[in-house]
This record gives C-alpha cells, structure tokens and sequence, in this order.
C-alpha cells in the first residue's frame, strides 16, 4: 500500500513538471497557432541560466529568477526574429522555423558551456515522514507550485485585461486586430509567459534530478506536448490534467518493472485517449466551417 | 477500368491520341530525364566513384523516397504526419529479417532479386502497418493526427528495441548490399516512386485528394470518399516509406531502431516542407541537397567545430523558411527568385534565336494560371480551432457526416 | 515588420552566428595536422555533438594532445602524424559516410570509434579496407572478434566479470557480507554487457536475491530516479554499470530522501570515471563509498597519470577529463610506439605506407608477447593475439580517502 502511495506521489512530482511544460505549450499554441517545438530548449537554457547565476551568487532564489528573465528574453527575442515574419504564413512553415529554432538553442548552448553536463543541486529540501510514508518535500513544492501557477493562469487569462485579449486572439486573430487588439504583443506576452513556465519548469526539473546537459530539454519537451494533447491542447487545466496523468503513468510503468515499455504506454494511452475522444479529455470540440 | 475496354477500338484510340497531344507537357517529364540521364550517367561512370559519394548517393536515393512519399500526404493530402521514420523502421527492420534470417541463402546467391523482394515485402508490411494504424487515426485532423502519427513511430521504435528477435537494443544485422550498385538500385527505386506518385496525383483519385486538401467539406459534399482517399494515401506513403526503410537497411551493416526516431521524421518533414508543399520535384531536389549539406557539413566541421554543424544547418533552415514564407517578403520573393531568373533567361534566349519577344509570339505557350499543383497547401490545422463553443453542439455533431459514408460514390463499380 | 528591420534582424542573427563560430574557433587550442600525403594519417569517429558528444570531445581532446606532443619531439623518424576526427554523433548510419570521407582522404591506421554501436558498423567498413584500429573506449565484447581491431579498454565481458570477481573474491572480507542492487541501463550495450557478465560471477541463488533496476534513453537526460531507489532499497552494495552522469543523479537523488545507509558502496565500472571532477558534484558531500573499477584515474596526482592529468587540465580544463581522453592519449602513444618499434624493425613507415602493409607492421607488434607499452592507463600493457589487452583493472575509491 505504501509502495503504491509513493509511486503515485513519485507520479505527481514527475506530473507537476510535465505539467508546467505543458501549460507553455497550450498557452502558445492555443494563442499563436503553432507547436513550438523549441519550447523544451527554452527549459535547457533556463537550466543553464540557474547554473550560472546558482554557481555564482548561491542563491537559488537569485538564480531562478535570472532564469525567469534569461528565458522570457530569449523566447521574445526568438518570437521576434524567427516567428513573427511568418505570422500569417502557413503553420507548416513555422513548425519547421521552431525546429531550426531549437537546433539553433542546443548548438549556442554546446558552444559556449562545452558538452559536459553539470551538476547543480540549487535546493535540497529533504524529506517529511506522514505515518508509513516517507516523501520529499520537492515533490509537494513542484506539485503545489503547478498547481498554482495553473490558478494563476486561469486568472489571469479570465480576469485580466491583456488575458481577455489573448482569448480574443485565440478566437480570431482577424476578428481581435479590427476590435483594437494589438495582436503581435498579445501573443508576445504569450510567449513570455510560456517563456516563464520554462524557466519554472527547469528549476523543478533541476530539483527532480539535478544535472543540467544541451539535450535535457527535448524528451521532457516531446512528453509535455504529449501530456498537452492527452488534457486537450488549447486547455488551461487540460494540461495539468494530462501532465499529471503522463506523470503517473510513467512511474506507475517503472515501478511495475516496465521500464523498457514506459514510452510505448505512455504514446498508447495517448492514442487510446485521442480516438475515444479526438480532442483529448478537456478539449473543446468545434465545429468546422466551411 | 474495364469499362473503357468495352468502347469501340477507333473511338479509344483517337481519344487516347489527342488527350496525350493536349496534355504533354514537356515539364512534367523533366524529372524523370534527369532521373534516367543521372543514372545512365552511374552506369558508365560509376565504377570510378569516390566511396564518399557513393555512400551520399545511397543515403540521397533512400532520403529521397522517403521524402517523396511522406510529400503524398503532407503536401497533397494536407495532413500533418509525423510518424514517417515508424514506418520506415517497419520496412527495414521486418525488410531486413526476411532477407537475412528467412532467405538469407537467397539473399547471397541472388542478391538482386533478393532485393528487389525484400522491397517488395518491407513496403508491404509498412503499407499493412498504415492501414490499421490509419483506419482509427484518420478521424483526427490536424495536430492531433501529427502527435498520434509520432507516437506510433515512437512505439514502433520502442518495440524493436526490446524484441530479443530482433536483436533488442543491440540492433540487428542485416545484409549489406554490395555498396557499388546499391544506389543505382536506389535511384531506380527514385524513378519507380515517382512514377508511381506523379501518376497517382494526376489522375482522378488525386484530383480526389487535391480536393480533400483544399476543403474537406466541400469534397465530401462533392461525393468524393474522405476516408477511403485518405486511407489510400497513407497506406501508399506508408508503402514507399518501407521501400526507404530496406533501402536504410541495405545501406548498413547494423540497423538500431532509435536511428528511426521522432527527429528522424521531423527531418524527412523539413525536406518535404522546404522543398515546397505539393512539388514533386521540389521535394527531391531538397531531400538531395539536405542530405548532402548534412553529410559535407559532418566531413567538413570536425574536432572542434562540429558543434557548428548544427548552428549553420540550423541557420540556413530558419532563414530559407522565413525567405520563403514570410508575408512582408513577399515582393522581395517576386522580384527576385528562381523561376523568374528562369523566365528571363529563356526570354534572352528566345530573343537570341528568334529575334522577337516572347510575348509578342502569340504561339508561346502561357503558364496555366489554374494550374492545381500551383495552388498553395492549407494544412487544416487551425480549421479544429474555428470555433464552437455550445457544448451541446457536440452530441449531435457528427451526424450530417456519417450517413454519407455508407453512400456509393464514383467508383467504378458503381457504373457496372 | 517592415522591410528594412526585417534584415536588420537577419544581420543581427547572422552577426551573432559569426561571433559564436569565432568564439569557438579562435577561443579553441592549437588542432593536429590535418591529412596530408606525407604525415602518418590517423583517422577517427566519434560523438562531438549530441548526448554523447561528452566521450567523443573527451577522446578528441586526448588524442589532439599526445599528437601535438610527438609531433613536438619530431614525429616518427621525421614524418609528422597527421588527425582527424569526424562526428557520427552516436549513430551507426553516420559512420559510413565519414568512414569513407577519410579513407578518400589517405587514412591509414585508425583510432575506431568511440562509442561501442557505431564502432560495430565501423568495423564491417574497415574489413573491406583491411584497416588496422585500435580503439580507446569502444568496449563492446564484439568489437575485438574483428581480427584487425585492438582494445585500449577492458572489454565490456572482462569489467562485469571483473567487479563480480572482485566482490567475491578479493574483497569479501573487506566488504562483508553485504545486499547487492544493480542499477543498470537496458537500452545500452556497454550497461547491459556488463551487466549479464556482472550477473553470470554469481549463482543461481545469489542472482535471485540481487535487486535490479534499469533505466533507459526514454527517461530523457534526467530520469527521475525515485522507482529505482525504492526498488533498491535495503541494498549496501549498489553495482552501477553506467556513466557517471547518472550515476551522480542517482547518488544525489538517494541521498536527498537517505534511501541508503551510511556504510553502502556505490560501485560502477570505467564509465564511472570523471565523476570526481564533474562540476557542482562534490564527492565527499555523500557518505557513502563511491569507488570504481577501471585503468585510470583523474584524481590522479603521481606518475604518469598524475602528469597527464595536470597536462590535460591546464589545456581543455577539468570538465570533460575522463578515462576516455586518457585511454585516447594512450592508444595514440600505442600506435607510435608499434610504429617505432615496427621500423625499428625494417619495415618502412611512413606517409606513404599502404593500409594493408600498415596493418601487417602493426598487427604484428601488437599481438607480439615481446610489446608492451606504459602509458597513463597501465603499465607493461599487452595486447592478446584476439585484439582485447591485458593490464590491471584496479579499484579507485573516489571520497574519503584521507
């Protein structure tokens, strides 16, 4: 019993992160229209910023922030000069734009910090006892901070001026510019926030596992759009749903011996979901026009 | 099929005649001379071949079939896939059993036709492998068809890599086929595909297609069969993604099936994509020239620059997709590309020759403006997104749809 | 975005692309001689971009320095030694093309690969050529079934067998009787080779009662190991047949929830070294033993491994020294010496030498009882006529040795 209660806390912690990733990417996709495949590279550089600032000053909080900042400015500059000019042009192209674009991450981030990978223990928060069950204090954090930020985001997107802003543009982009909209600093600040969410979702992953190297990003990236899609792409609380569902299942898989198997599940499920209900759990299903 | 057999000889006959009179066009048949010119130019000169480029053109011949088919859906169904390196893997790995541990004695003795068969046969269970995964997923559209296209060739990845059969994650040795003559198999292989693909996406079936790309709505109402036509794409781009795949396998020693992971497909996507949505020959000319950057920036960025590879690979891809896309550049694009140095080189030509302008020549044949192939590809992503928020629209949404799917459409048989 | 901003942003980015290939190619060291008709020309490949490129740069910056250094002191008889390293990113359908790019370029005698897949496909390119490697690192157990390839490593069976030995043997009565774990990596060669070998120096009874657990490459860079510490838990004896990356999240991760007792030993193979200079992972943070069994080490401080290890640090810095530049800087020193020795001889060595009277001269030394070579990872090194070599695996405890 108490095996189980720790893998599906184990799954949560895991989930949480997953789940992080996943909000930047619907949050991106829902309002930009693309698959931002360089979006697990921005956790790779939030990594690295963490690293450098952590290695210098010691202080976790310093270097998360600094993250937060690096990451949000290297996700307008990229949206500005790689993204932008195609606004308008097929999605196809942009897609293959943020493919370059991640390449062009990882391969800046190999020449500067060399190939090793680094060990950065930014906070070790060690463990609490509840009866029988022995969990770490890390995993309550990434779980509760997603959690969180999730809210937050709902908020934010339901309450606030600029987020009723990125509804619209969700919606339609034509539809928002004529209504006064600046679309282009909407999705702007869309990207900062997805931007964020990396930088957050580096430093969970760094508490989870605490080693920075170029490729860190690109499966987590892979399994958050994964989770993304499983809740529903496009939906706040779809991503958090799928995030932590991917979480569990992927521990649930190597606690049962299946490790080989994880990542034949974990696409199965997705597949199983998709066809029972082709717009993932939370979705909203629409209606196509002619 | 059978039902034109049944008209008068003559009739047949003078029809056939005057639709290849009206409808050759000199351009749709430069491809295929390039193709031959460039393989009869192996024929004789091959045999003194720099071993570099002879493994470029192997890897060029498999990368160009992939790509081409991967072309079938992206650029003429419109569908995004990113499953394709699955079925490759399916095609080498299975391809690859069979000629090896099956007929292996065959494989040695005859190792042509052993080849040809094992073609034959990896395209077949590739094609068997898209049939039952495109049955349930080509209800999905769009990005949802993209991640559950990548998961199958994520999970078709995983599997080989842990059945002991085929050599779990050791990878499996297959039979290297003789590496003078594999790419001009390989560029036969080019040839047949194309054939194959070009004729397809001319006759009614691909007009079919071309339709479903352009507005799936108004094709269904037309009466052209959605499932059937997406089926039959898939499975054939299934089937030419195996052929790829044996060629893979021939081209190696050992095959490991986490060479046929998602970044393998994403690059196949990118030649596709940079060689233009719904041209043939553009996606073959960029799978060659990709493969080849790749292969020179590898031999030429060495040591200590090898990180650069990636940077300038990278560089390049961003920059000619923001070329070739970008809406503010597109007067730059008009006024300076290669179609129109084309035209005016010609037009200077003309003019040497004939003394006169070309426009002036009211014999000069003009561009066909309606010309469907020239029609820009909309991958219906962001139809899903086009809005209905009452949930109680979903119930009943699929409804109008379904009944029409049992309907008899203008199939062949439907006239007999 | 206009016209004009649009390409002042293109500039930027190409400016910025211009700086970054400056930064690495001014900022880097001094590189071998490139191939040439009149140098003795060393050919390798390995991973220098992607998640293995660590051993490849590794090996890379190892044979670069023992290269520069003969060709300081005058090279063989006069004639520089030529290298060249391609990038196949740990990838077996990268090898061919770089394979046959430097066979074009008058390769003569090669360091193999790096890695143990990839070496497998380079093995069956060098047969056609009859091309003689000795290869630093690739350990696979099938890679010295090639008649004309040499091992700088212990072969992958030699290491598991070795630590199982070890345990039960030698050290019994150091270590006690203790709960042996197993951590491996099942979609790795190098890992699942040493484990089966690790495993068979047991009885059937043992093997029973040793806990498992694996990982593999779709865990990502990070795997969360928390399944594979409770799964272990109740081991003090913990045999890692992996990379020191995740070895040390593992470590780090066990220690964060004290998943293992004080007195447990961590104990890996030769993939366990660099973690002692592995930057932000301080080894005697942990409590426990970490210790590995291998031919080098890069704590070293005395003898020849001391110096190299203070040569390499000065040049390429501590991050990437592991046993794969040193075992690269010796197969390098290897070749010259059999070289020499092959000359010295009467055999003519020298730029224009072919590949297959090379790899006559030098198989011929190699697999003689009379050769033996001392270099950082070995002393009085052998080689036996099957291509694996014969030197000490030695345990290197890594903390607290004061």
């Amino acid at each position: 019993m108490s095996k189980l209660l720790e893998t599906l806390i184990g799954g949560l912690s895991q989930g949480g992160v997953y789940a992080l990733i996943a909000l930047g990417y619907t949050m991106v996709y829902g309002i930009a229209k693309m698959l931002n495949f360089a979006h697990g590279d921005i956790i790779m550089v939030g990594g690295y910023t963490i690293m450098v600032f952590f290695y210098q000053t010691g202080m976790p909080i310093v270097a998360l922030l600094a993250a937060i900042v690096v990451c949000i400015a290297v996700g307008l500059l990229t949206e500005r000069l790689a993204y932008r000019p195609l606004r308008g042009a097929s999605p196809l192209a942009v897609l293959i734009t943020a493919i370059g674009v991640s390449s062009l991450l990882q391969s800046l981030t190999q020449l500067i910090f060399g190939t090793a990978s680094s060990m950065v223990i930014v906070n070790t928060f060690g463990t609490i006892k509840i009866g029988s069950l022995v969990v770490e204090v890390s995993t309550l954090i990434t779980l509760f901070s997603a959690a969180a930020v999730m809210l937050a985001l709902t908020l934010f997107v339901n309450k606030t001026k600029t987020g009723k802003a990125m509804l619209a543009v969700s919606e339609d982009q034509g539809a928002a510019k004529l209504m006064g909209i600046g679309v282009n600093r909407v999705i702007a600040i869309t990207f900062a926030v997805g931007s964020a969410l990396a930088a957050l979702a580096g430093y969970f992953s760094l508490l989870k596992s605490p080693s920075v190297s170029i490729t860190m990003g690109s499966l987590p990236g892979i399994k958050a759009f994964t989770a993304a899609v499983i809740g529903g792409i496009g939906s706040i609380p779809g991503a958090m749903l799928g995030g932590i569902l991917l979480g569990v299942i992927e521990t649930a898989c190597n606690a049962a011996g299946l490790a080989n198997w994880t990542l034949a599940i974990e696409f199965a499920v997705l597949i199983v979901i998709l066809l029972v209900r082709p717009t993932g759990l939370l979705g909203k299903k629409r209606r196509e026009k002619v | 099929m059978t039902a034109t057999a049944t008209q008068p000889e003559t009739a047949k006959k003078t029809s056939w005649f005057s639709y290849v009179k009206s409808s050759f066009k000199p351009k749709n048949y430069v491809s295929y001379a390039v193709l031959a010119l460039l393989i009869a130019f192996f024929l004789i000169f091959g045999k003194s071949f720099k071993q570099t480029n002879v493994l470029m053109l192997e890897k060029i011949s498999y990368s160009v079939i992939a790509a081409l088919s991967l072309s079938l859906v992206v650029g003429f169904l419109g569908e995004l896939s990113l499953g394709q390196a699955g079925f490759m893997c399916l095609g080498a790995y299975l391809g690859g059993y069979f000629q090896t541990y099956v007929y292996g004695a065959f494989s040695q003795s005859l190792p042509l036709l052993s080849l040809l068969l094992t073609m034959l046969l990896g395209g077949f269970f590739a094609a068997l492998a898209g049939l039952i995964i495109g049955l349930p997923a080509l209800r999905l559209k769009g990005d949802y068809l993209a991640i559950v296209t990548l998961a199958f060739g994520e999970i078709v990845k995983v599997v080989f890599r842990n059945l002991k059969t085929f050599g779990a994650e050791k990878g499996m040795e297959t039979v290297r086929y003789s590496s003078s003559s594999l790419y001009i198999i390989g560029f036969f292989a080019v040839l047949f595909t194309l054939a194959v693909i070009r004729n397809f996406i001319k006759s009614k079936h691909g007009r079919a297609v071309t339709a479903i790309r352009d507005n799936e709505i108004a094709a269904r109402a037309m009466g052209v069969n959605v499932t059937y036509y997406k089926l039959v794409v898939f499975v054939l781009s299934a089937f030419f993604a195996g052929v790829a795949g044996v060629l893979f396998s021939n081209a190696n020693y050992t095959i490991k099936s986490i060479s046929f992971d998602y970044n393998y497909s994403i690059d196949i996507l990118v030649m596709v994509v940079l060689g233009g949505m719904g041209s043939l020959n553009g996606t073959m000319l960029s799978a060659a020239l990709i493969t080849f950057l790749n292969a020179k920036l590898s031999t030429v960025l060495t040591g200590d620059l090898a990180a650069l590879q990636k940077l300038v690979y990278a560089l390049v891809l961003v920059l000619i997709v923001i070329y070739n896309n970008a809406p503010k550049l597109k007067t730059f694009r008009e006024k300076y590309n290669l179609r129109r140095l084309r035209e005016k080189l010609s037009a200077a030509l003309h003019r040497l020759i004939f003394k006169k302008h070309p426009a002036e020549d009211p014999a000069a044949e003009k561009p066909d403006a309606a010309d469907w192939s020239n029609i820009p590809t909309k991958v219906p992503m962001d139809a899903i997104l086009s809005t209905d928020f009452t949930p109680d629209a979903v119930t009943d949404e699929d409804k109008p749809d379904k009944p029409e799917r049992n309907e008899p459409h203008e199939n062949a048989e439907a006239k007999q | 975005m206009n016209k004009k901003s649009f390409f002042r942003s293109a500039t930027l980015v190409l400016a910025g692309a211009a700086a970054a290939s400056c930064f690495a190619s001014c900022s880097k060291k001094e590189k071998a001689p490139e191939f040439s008709a009149d140098t003795i020309n060393i050919g390798a490949s390995g991973p220098l971009t992607g998640g293995a490129s660590i051993y490849g740069t590794a090996v890379y910056n190892g044979a670069t320095m023992a290269i520069l250094e003969i060709n300081e002191a005058g090279g063989l008889n006069g004639t520089k030694l030529a290298f060249e390293m391609y990038d196949d990113q740990h990838k077996t359908e990268n090898v061919a093309n770089g394979y046959a790019a430097m066979k074009d370029k008058g390769m003569q005698v090669s360091l193999g690969c790096v890695t143990s897949a990839p070496c497998l496909e380079y093995i069956k390119n060098a047969e056609k050529d009859g091309l003689f490697f000795l290869t630093p690192s690739a350990s696979a157990d099938k890679v010295a079934t090639y008649e004309n390839a040499f091992q700088m490593c212990f072969a992958d069976s030699n290491q598991g067998a070795a630590a199982a030995k070890l345990y039960n043997a030698n050290d019994k009565a150091e270590f006690g009787e203790r709960n042996i774990g197993v951590l491996y990596k099942s979609d790795d060669d190098y890992s699942t080779g040493i484990y089966e070998t690790f495993m068979s120096g047991f009885s059937a009874e043992e093997q029973a009662a040793i806990k498992k657990a694996s990982f593999t490459s779709d865990d990502g860079d990070s795997p969360d190991f928390s399944t594979h510490i409770s799964a272990l838990k109740g081991c003090d004896f913990i045999f890692m047949p992996i990379y020191y990356t995740p070895a040390s999240q593992f470590i780090q991760k066990a220690k964060t929830t004290a998943a293992f007792s004080d007195s447990t030993i961590y104990f890996g193979c030769d993939g366990f070294d660099g973690i002692q200079s592995m930057k932000g992972f301080n080894v005697e943070d942990y409590p426990q033993e970490i210790s590995y069994l291998s031919h080098f080490n890069s704590n070293a401080t005395e003898g020849a491994a001391g110096e190299f290890v203070k040569k390499y640090k000065e040049k390429y810095g501590a991050e990437t020294l592991n046993q794969f530049g040193a075992s690269a800087y010796d197969s390098v020193y290897a070749l010259y010496d059999a070289m020499k020795t092959a000359s010295e001889a009467g055999k003519k060595i020298d730029g224009s030498t072919s590949v297959s009277d090379m790899t006559a001269a030098l198989k011929g030394v190699f697999s003689s009882a009379r050769f033996s070579f001392n270099g950082v990872t070995g002393q009085n090194v052998q080689w036996n006529a099957d291509g694996t070599v014969i030197k000490n695996a030695i345990r290197y405890k890594v903390n607290h040795n004061v």
